[in-house]
Parts: C-alpha cells; sequence; structure tokens
C-alpha cells in the first residue's frame, strides 16, 4: 500500500504536498517524495520519514506537483526506489500506487528504445511509457496510451514541465479521488490528505482518467469520452477521516478486509496458468526435502501458525509444531531437515527475532511471514514472504491475522503441489474459492447487527469461554484473545473436547459460552459438547454456516457466516469474532485502539 | 476593483451558536452577518467579491453560490488551516491587484465602505470605549504610524475597525510577517511594517457594528431592526393587532390574538399565534412556531424552532430546529438588577448586560415546565428534561433531567 497526493492551484505547493502527505503516513511510511513544477520540474526523495524530504526542500515557488509516501512491495527501501519517477529527460514525474504485473516485459522493451532506468521499481516503467509517446500540450494521451499496455494496479498522478497548468491522474484497482476546491484541484489516495482545503470529493471509477486545471476537471474513460462524474460532499472532519468515518482503527481494519485478503493473494495466484507463484528464494525453500516444519510465532501469529498447522498438515501430511518464540529459543529441537516459519506482523518482535536467530544459528533453513518489507526479520530469514495488508494502527491484531492466514494457506498449497499431492483440478478449485473469499467476508460484515445483540448480552459477564474442534481450535483460541485484550471480559479458548477434563468446573450459568461449529467430520460431536455445556447452565452463542437448521435447536443464539465455504471458512470465523469482541469493548466504553498495559509492536523480550 | 471578505473564522467566542455554523452565518435581523456586508459592499459599488472561507466552508458555498442571487460574482478561496487574518489574507495573492478587505463578523456601512474604495492604502477607525480589547492605531494626522494590540492602558480611543484598502505590496508584508505570540500571523503585524515604507489613511467610519460574543447579536439585531420598513405579503386573521415595522415573509400566517409591537421580522412559512405577544427587536427565522400565550422579547429565533405553548423568552437567542417544552420559561433580569455574567467555554464573563435571556445552540428539545435561568449557555443537541432548572455553561450533545 502507497499513498499519492497531486496538487494544482494557488497555494505553494510544496507545503500542501507535504501536509497531504503526512496524513497518507498510514498506508505506508518507508520512503517518501514530492515533484514539483517550478517552471523547471524538481524532484525530493528520500528514505524514512516524510519530514526527511521536508528538510530537504528549499523555498521553491511551484503550485503545481505529486507526493507519494512509499510501502514498499518492488524493490528495496532506497532514495533511487522511492517515488516519484521520471521520465529520460526528467520533465515528466509520475507517482503510483499499485503493481504493474507486466513490468518486467515492458522494462526490457523500452531499454532496447534506449531509455535508461535509474530504480528496481514496477513504477519507472510508467514514466517512460508516456515519454515514449508524449507530444507536447497532450500529456493525457500520452498516459492514456501508456495505460493500455499495463497490466496490473494502478492509481497515478502524472505532471510534466512542459504542461506547468495540467495534472493528470488515472486508476484502476487502486483507489483515487479528486478532491474539489476554489481555484485549486487535488488528486489523492484517500480524503484525509485534502480535507484541510476542501470536503467535495468526486470519486473515480475503475479504469477512469481525469486531467485537472486549477478551475477545471475532466474525467474520461478509458476511450477517451468525457464522463459526467458527481460532486459529493464529505460530513466527517478530519479527524474521523484518518479513520474513514469508522469510530476506531480496529473496526476500519476489521473492514479492511476484503481488501486486504485481496492483496495478500495478488500476484500468487495465477488463475490463467493456474499456479501458486512465489519469489524464487521462497521456491527453494519449499522444494527441499522437508521432514518437518515448525512455525514459530508470539499472540496472535502463534494462533495464525495453529491454524496454519492445520492447513499444512491437512495439504501436505508433513509433520508440524507450532511454538511459541519466547519458548522455542530456549527449549525444545532443532532439526536441520525442518523448516522453520515464523510469524511477525512488524517483523521487529523481539521474542520472535530472537527464535529466528536461534533457528538459523542452529543450522535450520528459515522463512518469515511478516506485514514489513526491510524490517530485522526479513534481513535475517534465509526467505521472506509479505502479507500485503497495509500498517495495522489498532493494538489488536485483525487484517494481519487473516493474512497470515491466507498467506500459510498459499505455502501450504505450493508445498502440495511440489510435492505433486495437489491435482491441477483440485488447485483450480482452490484458486477459485479464494478469488472469493473478499466477497464471502464483506457478506459477514454487512450483518454485524447481529453481532452488535450478542455483545449487548455478553457486555456484562464475567467470563466467556470459546470452543471449537480442528481448525477451530486455535480460531477459539484468538476469538478468546480478542475479546480479552480489548474489552478486559475474562476469556478462554478451548478445544471443545477438553472441557470435561477440567475446565466444567468453572462453568456456571453466568459463562456464556461461544461455540465454533462447523460441517465437517466432528459437527455431531461440536452438537455434543453444546448439550454438556447447556446441561451446567450456560447459554450458548454458536458461529455456524448459514444452511445449518439443526443448529438452532441446541444453541441460544446463532451467528451466521455464508454456507459454500470450502476453502478457508476461518476467515468469515474469524471476522465475526473480531466483530464480537469489539462491539463488546465499545458496549463496555473501553479504549478500544489502545488497551491498557498493550503496545502494537512488542520490542522486548 | 476586489472585495475581500474574510469569513473562514469559528468564533470560538461565539460558541455554543458556532458549534454548528461558522461565525459569518449566525443570523441577525434575518440574515447572515456576511449577508449584510454583501449587500452593503455591493451597494457601496463593488461587484467582485472573494470569501477566503475555513470552517465549515460548504455553509457558506450554499447560501451565496456565485453570488448571482445578488447580482454580484463570488469567488471562493478556502483558507485550509486558520493561521491568522495575514494569511487568509495571504490566500487571495493571486487573484487580485488593488483589493478592499473586510472583516466578515463586523458589519461596515454603505458609505464607510465607498470611502474605503477611494485612491490609496486605506484602513478604516473608529473610536470606542473598551479600546483595550482592540487594536489601537497610532496617527500622525491622517498617517498611520502603528498599530498597538490589546494595551491594558490605551493611550487612545481610536481602533483598527476590520476594513482595508490594500495593493499588491501588502503582500510583500504579509510574506515576511512572523507570528504573534498568540501563534498567529496577524495583518496588524504586516501593516506595522508597510506603513514604515509606504503610506497608510486612516479613514473614521460613521457606522460600525462587530459582534464578538453571542449577546452581541442582540445589539447588531436591534440597530438593524430599526431601520426595516412595514412589508406583510400573507395572511392575517381577525382580532390581530400590528404596531410599528414590522416584516412577514412568504406563506407565514399571523392567527387571531396575535400582539406584535415593531420592530419585528418573521421569515417564511411560520405559524404565529394564535395569542401570542411579540415585543421589539425580535427577529424570528423561516419555519418557525409561536403558539398560544407565549411571550418572545428581544431575541433571535433561528429557522425551524417552536416556542409552542405557555413559553416565555427575553433578550435570548435560539438556534435552529429547537422545541421549548410547554411552559419552559427564561429568566432575563436578576432580582437583585446587577449584570448579569455568564460561564463561555469554561470562563466566568460579565456580559455587562443587565437583561440578558439564554443562548441556546441548534437541535435543543426542553421538556415541559423547565426553566433556565439568566445567562445560561446551551450546546447544540441538549435534551433538558421536564421540571429541570438550568443555570451555567450545559456542554452540548448532553441530557440534563
Amino acid at each position: 500500500m502507497c499513498g499519492i497526493i497531486g496538487y494544482i492551484g494557488f497555494r505553494d505547493a510544496k507545503g500542501v504536498l507535504i501536509e497531504s502527505l503526512k496524513k497518507l503516513d498510514y498506508r505506508g511510511y518507508d520512503s517518501a517524495g514530492v515533484g514539483i513544477v517550478d517552471k523547471k520540474l524538481k524532484v525530493f526523495k528520500e528514505v524514512g520519514e516524510i519530514a526527511n524530504v521536508e528538510k530537504q526542500i528549499p523555498q521553491i515557488k511551484g503550485t503545481l506537483g505529486v507526493g507519494h509516501t512509499r510501502w514498499a512491495t518492488h524493490g528495496a527501501v532506497t532514495k533511487e526506489n522511492a517515488h516519484p519517477h521520471l521520465s529520460c529527460d526528467k520533465k515528466i514525474a509520475v507517482v503510483h500506487n499499485g503493481i504493474i504485473e507486466n513490468f518486467q516485459k515492458l522494462r526490457d522493451e523500452l531499454k532496447k528504445k534506449g531509455h535508461k532506468f535509474i530504480s528496481q521499481t514496477d513504477t519507472e516503467v510508467i514514466a517512460h511509457l508516456i515519454d515514449d509517446v508524449y507530444k507536447k500540450g497532450n500529456l493525457e494521451d500520452a498516459v492514456v496510451s501508456a495505460l493500455k499496455k499495463i497490466e496490473g494496479s494502478y492509481a497515478i498522478a502524472v505532471v510534466c514541465e512542459d504542461e506547468p497548468g495540467k495534472l493528470v491522474g488515472a486508476r484502476k484497482e487502486s483507489p483515487l479521488l479528486i478532491g474539489v476546491g476554489d481555484n485549486e484541484n487535488f488528486l489523492a489516495s484517500d480524503i484525509p490528505a485534502f480535507l484541510k482545503y476542501t470536503n467535495r470529493v468526486i470519486y473515480l471509477d475503475e479504469g477512469e482518467i481525469c486531467v485537472l486545471t486549477k478551475n477545471s476537471i475532466k474525467v474520461f474513460d478509458k476511450k477517451k469520452k468525457e464522463i459526467k462524474k458527481k460532486e459529493e460532499m464529505i460530513t466527517w472532519d478530519v479527524k474521523d477521516a484518518e479513520k474513514s468515518g469508522f469510530d476506531h482503527f480496529m473496526l476500519k481494519e476489521i473492514y479492511d478486509q476484503p481488501d486486504t485478503v485481496h492483496q495478500a493473494l495478488r500476484g500468487r495466484i495465477s488463475e490463467i496458468e493456474n499456479s501458486i507463484e512465489f519469489p524464487d528464494r521462497v521456491e527453494k525453500l519449499l522444494n527441499s526435502n522437508l521432514s518437518s516444519i515448525q512455525i514459530v510465532a508470539c499472540g496472535t501469529s502463534f494462533y495464525a501458525g495453529l491454524v496454519g498447522k492445520y492447513l499444512i498438515e491437512n495439504l501436505t501430511n508433513i509433520p508440524v509444531f507450532v511454538e511459541l518464540a519466547s519458548e522455542y529459543r530456549y527449549f525444545g529441537t532443532r532439526n536441520e531437515s525442518s523448516l522453520v516459519i515464523v510469524i511477525t506482523q512488524s517483523g521487529e518482535t523481539a521474542d520472535t527475532l530472537a527464535a529466528l536467530r536461534e533457528a538459523k544459528n542452529s543450522g535450520c533453513r528459515t522463512l518469515v511471514v511478516t506485514n514489513v518489507i526491510g524490517s530485522t526479520a526479513t534481513r535475517i530469514a534465509d526467505g521472506y514472504l509479505l502479507q500485503q495488508s497495509g500498517p495495522e494502527i489498532g493494538v489488536a491484531a485483525t487484517k494481519t491475522f487473516t493474512s497470515q492466514i491466507i498467506t500459510l494457506c498459499l505455502i501450504a498449497l505450493k508445498i502440495s503441489l511440489l510435492k505433486n499431492k495437489l491435482g491441477s483440478d483440485e488447485l483450480y478449485n482452490y484458486i477459485f474459492h479464494l478469488k472469493d473469499l473478499p466477497r464471502k467476508i464483506q457478506q459477514v460484515l454487512d450483518r454485524s447487527d447481529e453481532i452488535e445483540k450478542i455483545a449487548k448480552y455478553l457486555k456484562d459477564a464475567q467470563s466467556v469461554f470459546f470452543i471449537g474442534r480442528g481448525i477451530n481450535y486455535p480460531l477459539s483460541l484468538e476469538g478468546a484473545l480478542k475479546l480479552k485484550e480489548i474489552s478486559y471480559v475474562h476469556a478462554e479458548g478451548f478445544a471443545a473436547g477438553e472441557l470435561k477434563h477440567g475446565p466444567f468446573a468453572l462453568l456456571t450459568k453466568h459463562t456464556p459460552v461461544v461455540a465454533i461449529v462447523t460441517k465437517d467430520s466432528t459437527y455431531y460431536k461440536m452438537l455434543a459438547n453444546i448439550g454438556e455445556v447447556k446441561a451446567r447452565g450456560p447459554k450458548v452463542i454458536a458461529i455456524a454456516e448459514d444452511k445449518d437448521t439443526e443448529i438452532e435447536s441446541h444453541a441460544d443464539f446463532v451467528l451466521r457466516f455464508p454456507s459454500d465455504s470450502p476453502v478457508l471458512p476461518c476467515l468469515s470465523i474469524t471476522v465475526i469474532l473480531q466483530l464480537l469482541a469489539y462491539h463488546v469493548a465499545k458496549e463496555r466504553g473501553c479504549p478500544i485502539d489502545k488497551p491498557r498495559n498493550l503496545a502494537k509492536s512488542v520490542t522486548v523480550e | 476593483m476586489k472585495c475581500v471578505i474574510l469569513a473562514a473564522g469559528e468564533g470560538k467566542r461565539m460558541h455554543p451558536l458556532t458549534f454548528t455554523r461558522p461565525k459569518v452565518m449566525l443570523p441577525i435581523a434575518g440574515k447572515p452577518l456576511l449577508e449584510w456586508n454583501l449587500l452593503n459592499a455591493r451597494d457601496a459599488g463593488l461587484k467582485k467579491f472573494i470569501f477566503v472561507i475555513g470552517y465549515k466552508s460548504e455553509m457558506v458555498r450554499n447560501y451565496f453560490g456565485d453570488g448571482k442571487k445578488w447580482n454580484v460574482c463570488i469567488e471562493y478561496v478556502n483558507q485550509g488551516k486558520a493561521l491568522g487574518t495575514a494569511h487568509a489574507i495571504g490566500m487571495v495573492e493571486n487573484f487580485v491587484d488593488d483589493f478592499i478587505v473586510l472583516c466578515g463578523d463586523t458589519i461596515f456601512g454603505k458609505n464607510d465602505i465607498k470611502n474605503i474604495l477611494k485612491k490609496g492604502t486605506k484602513i478604516g477607525l473608529v473610536e470606542v470605549e473598551n479600546a483595550g480589547e482592540y487594536g489601537i492605531v497610532e496617527l500622525a494626522g491622517k498617517k498611520v504610524v502603528k498599530i498597538h494590540e490589546k494595551m491594558e492602558e490605551p493611550f487612545s480611543n481610536v481602533i483598527n475597525a476590520g476594513i482595508y484598502h490594500f495593493n499588491k505590496k501588502i503582500f510583500y508584508y504579509i510574506r515576511i510577517t512572523e507570528k504573534s505570540p498568540r501563534g498567529e500571523f496577524e495583518i496588524t503585524d504586516s501593516i506595522n511594517m508597510l506603513v514604515k515604507k509606504e503610506k497608510m489613511e486612516g479613514v473614521f467610519l460613521k457606522e460600525w457594528r462587530d459582534v464578538v460574543y453571542p449577546w452581541h447579536l442582540l445589539d447588531a439585531n436591534e440597530e438593524l431592526l430599526k431601520k426595516i420598513d412595514e412589508k406583510i405579503e400573507e395572511s392575517v386573521e381577525k382580532n390581530v393587532t400590528i404596531i410599528g415595522n414590522v416584516t412577514v415573509g412568504k406563506n407565514s400566517r399571523i392567527l387571531s390574538g396575535s400582539y406584535i409591537e415593531g420592530p419585528v421580522i418573521i421569515g417564511d412559512d411560520c405559524k404565529i399565534g394564535p395569542n401570542c405577544y411579540i415585543r421589539p427587536y425580535t427577529s424570528i427565522g423561516s419555519g418557525c412556531h409561536i403558539g398560544n400565550a407565549c411571550e418572545v422579547k428581544n431575541s433571535i429565533i433561528m429557522d425551524n424552532s417552536n416556542i409552542p405553548h405557555q413559553n416565555y423568552v427575553g433578550d435570548s437567542v435560539i438556534g435552529q430546529n429547537c422545541n421549548l417544552g410547554a411552559g419552559s420559561k427564561v429568566a432575563n433580569l436578576r432580582l437583585d438588577k446587577k449584570n448579569i455574567k455568564v460561564v463561555l467555554n469554561g470562563k466566568k464573563l460579565d456580559t455587562k448586560r443587565r437583561k440578558l435571556g439564554i443562548i441556546m445552540g441548534d437541535n435543543v428539545q426542553t421538556g415541559i415546565n423547565s426553566m433556565m435561568n439568566v445567562g445560561t449557555m446551551i450546546g447544540n443537541t441538549v435534551f433538558i428534561g421536564p421540571g429541570t432548572v438550568l443555570a451555567g455553561e450545559i456542554k452540548p450533545n448532553t441530557k440534563m433531567m
């Protein structure tokens, strides 16, 4: 995820661009840059915070410019790779959010034509493509024809030194909107970037291209036919805007999940080639002779690891052991023929890093699943896979948990493929259903009012149990963790069969039990467990699929997720558990984004 | 020549009324403050306007649009961040040559604007009693020597009125203006640098009304209502008494038994009466209802608010979409006849008024027989339970039971 901004108007572009980028830094902050047209096009970029770029820019008068804050996906975090990217004559500047899938091919073609590339990014291709067909005075036509050659997703803003009265933008699958001002106009990835200056917005649709001047806005479709667009009024203020109108970052991030699931799959699954694609280093790691896999992580990542165990064992038959990082580094076995998969959202979790070093030192092959490129973990491990979920601000992990599960599922599929355990029909089926996941999650989000009702009931509970079997067991643990960390209600997750071996002693009619029931081989066992629970008085809240009619006679309340999810129904269930924890915490008036005693990235051991 | 009107301010000292609107949109005598300035400037001969907007800018834009309704041309510039008057004026650098600037929250007279329009750099001046609260202007003849901000012991009672005639040179001084001790870029600092090099003429104004605190709206309202004519477009039932100048808008009905003493302005689509008493210096917005056995005096009632049954409202400002329960009443005079003090934004202030009722924000509902003491400041969207006695400052979005 990256943030882009474009400005044309009467103010000094420098101030506007820098301030707007600061509002977008939640979309990424590993490097930043701006390009300002002040007679000549002048570009300033730097690694690190936006303030680092700000310091570089001298007093400069231009009132047209573009800016970018980066969250690296292609190419390392370096000054060269920071945006904006330029054409050979340094007259055209492009900022881009998205991924150009055929950039290698385009790059080779352009190089043959004599274009010189400075960075490793996919974006630079766009600048050269535009340059290739540019005729003075018609920047937008050059952009249109460049975009025709591009496969992938993009939101771009383009300026050209020879056309100082024009700002061109376009989008496909990445967000871009126009801020409509007075004698000025804006382009940005998100509303907070310009909300200080205007609250009138035009949302661009897929494939649209826009040309902004100081006091005009024209929007075109792919064929350059002009489209009439409607202006909309934003009613929230700047503070709300960073949460896109949601009350809390956590809720926003829960609602981001259809998109982040899509992002986690991006570039990894190919329907056309019916394959799972990973970087070469990772494929090599997975293609080696694996006697076993150890997954090492902390907190929510540990629970994602437990889910991963079920997925990998089920698809590959390779035994998987999941270890807590803080334990693994001191205890347990090391086996050189096993692969150690380390999961850490931030890539900086101290316990996990120590475990990772320990694994490497004892000769194990190591693979990191993380959200942050360039983090310490990615530098230590033999290979890494990015979750691609964008920065998470709420302390309670939500979208990063589901992205981790997706990534682990892809790892399981890949190993299975490499071991020839998965037929191409089966893989096709998986890919088909994986692609459908964002829609399934959206369906759950659309029904959140039922969850709110249950939350009102749970808010006064002293203690809540979560139970499940199989893959639903780690989900129970995660559901309990979410509830306790943000609502401060005591909660425990159990494997459903374990209740009778002890925890029953704690059950009273004041201990509601959340039971995750899926139509698998343990379905009737789960119904029996619910019966045992109810015999002791507690109310049971079942999480079950839409078509399950039998459950109603067993449970007191039922929360539903869509049927027909043969692949990863656990994601829909997770979203229900997250929403449940969120609404209980909200009912109880807890500080949801900043729970007491907790920090987002735990960099102490 | 273009006329720049500064209309970006929130007007924190106008809380609770400005929680829901910018200061310049506060209605006085049936029109927003800004409209009075627009009309006066237009009548002084100005046709091209630039409104510098910011806080809740859409309300200004939606009301004024491109200005055709007033036969003028209005452009807008959004200030973005409220960084002071110099910053606000700096916004229009690319749009003007020779121009005049009015503070949108002060009402200026037509003839005074005409005088300011005359050739040369000028500043409007007025003489006031409490000069210490304003910028005091030191003069040498007609020439401005220096503006002194908020002196404890003012040497003069001539103050900066908030209307200027500038040319392009001012922008140079704005650019080199530094932040004042209160953290803003102030145009007076820019002017102090300007007058060292250039001549700036002081022009004394004849009409000037600034509104700082909510109760000043009542003074401005009174002053403007004194000038209205009688104009009743719509139906008046039998047994209605109207004395003095009263203006009634379209589709408004005055029902039997109503007794109206002008000057009073009533907006469109109102239902007045039956059996109510409306006393001088009252402005009633559009879509309002003043019902049976209600008395309203020297007050501003904004659009779509009801004072429907057995109410007394005196020396008060009532926001939009408010509804008073039956028997809700407002006190407007201390029994010991002392000045009324209020609490505004947590600070106690002497209003220097002997009579003041309440200031009520938008969307307030009161229960039956609730009683509001002198100087009660009620935030927007407040629920007041039946029989509640209120005083002091009540925060927005609260319930008082």
